[in-house]
């Protein structure tokens, strides 16, 4: 209590707000960065170490178990890591998770369905609707795996729309 | 007649194979270097030790790639080790020069990953030993 009252008054609101929102199951903005410290070293290496919530558990196996080639790159990890990093994602894969994301994304896909890609999902395509091919190609992009380069806070878990820079280059 | 045991540990080490080419690494990575040294010997009969020219042809020979286009260690690292570098996704990847960047090739277990990942990813293969070596002392050099 102590510590509470000698809190400024914004940082009271910002507290009492985000355990608000909190409280309505994450908004679509607020999902947060991955947090496992192997799947950030090992994968976000490489690639934004994408949240867990944005594909199902199936998906996340099918990854796991394909990293000798993985979209045609060699990502092997010794059997610890991979099985560390899998619980991880499987922990919080969209099955298990309430965020608004995982539940558009789950709804969007057919039960028989295994996206290895985020981008590949029916979700991920109608809300990229508006984004030309080319776009994507574009040097700064590369392609639909570069959230970060529209999405600057992709890495926090935030992909509010409002927030969106496509680089013209 | 007591011989000192200094003595004798400088003797060792300076009768070890190689000594000396691994100059620069920590003990953990001296004892890879080493190790990747008596392997190359086995493995060519012509070996006479690392050489960073042939890592530096290793590093910038572009392979063709059908996803990529024409690829090598180079494209990701760029030609400066000394800067940072960009993966074939985006991610910045910080400098691979140890001039640079002091956690560089101190890690024997970090060090095999990334030899073995980006030698499968360039060459589509694993680097044999000599190979291994020979980057290490082009890289170690930068």
């Amino acid at each position: 209590m102590n510590s509470l009252s000698k809190m400024p008054i914004s940082a009271l609101f910002a507290v009492i707000f985000s355990s608000v929102v909190t409280a309505h199951g994450g908004g679509s903005e607020l999902m947060g960065g991955a947090t496992n410290s192997a799947y950030l070293k090992e994968c976000g290496a490489c690639h934004l170490a994408y949240q867990p919530q944005f594909l199902p558990k199936r998906s996340w196996e099918k990854v796991m178990n394909t990293l000798d080639s993985h979209f045609g790159d060699s990502a092997a990890l010794d059997d610890a890591l991979k099985s560390e990093i899998l619980g991880y994602l499987v922990k919080n894969s969209a099955d298990a998770s309430s965020s608004k994301i995982s539940r558009k994304m789950l709804a969007s896909l057919g039960t028989a369905e295994t996206p290895l890609k985020i981008s590949d999902t029916p979700y991920f395509k109608r809300k990229h609707r508006e984004v030309r091919a080319d776009v994507f190609k574009r040097k700064s992009i590369g392609s639909p795996a570069n959230c970060t380069a529209c999405h600057l806070s992709a890495d926090k878990g935030d992909y509010d729309e409002h927030k969106v820079k496509i680089p013209r280059k | 007649m007591r011989i000192p045991s200094l003595f004798v540990a400088v003797c060792l080490v300076a009768a070890t194979p190689g000594f000396g080419l691994a100059a620069g690494f920590n003990p953990e990575m001296t004892k890879y270097v080493q190790g990747l040294e008596t392997q190359a010997k086995k493995q060519e009969s012509s070996f006479k030790g690392f050489d960073a020219a042939r890592g530096k042809k290793l590093f910038f020979d572009a392979q063709p790639n059908a996803k990529s286009g024409p690829l090598s260690c180079a494209t990701c690292h760029t030609s400066d080790l000394k800067k940072s570098g960009k993966t074939l996704v985006g991610k910045v990847i910080p400098p691979l020069a140890p001039s640079a960047n002091k956690s560089r090739l101190t890690n024997v277990k970090e060090t095999e990953k990334w030899l073995l990942r980006n030698f499968k990813q360039v060459y589509g293969r694993e680097g044999t030993a000599r190979e291994k070596g020979d980057v290490l002392m082009f890289i170690n050099a930068q």
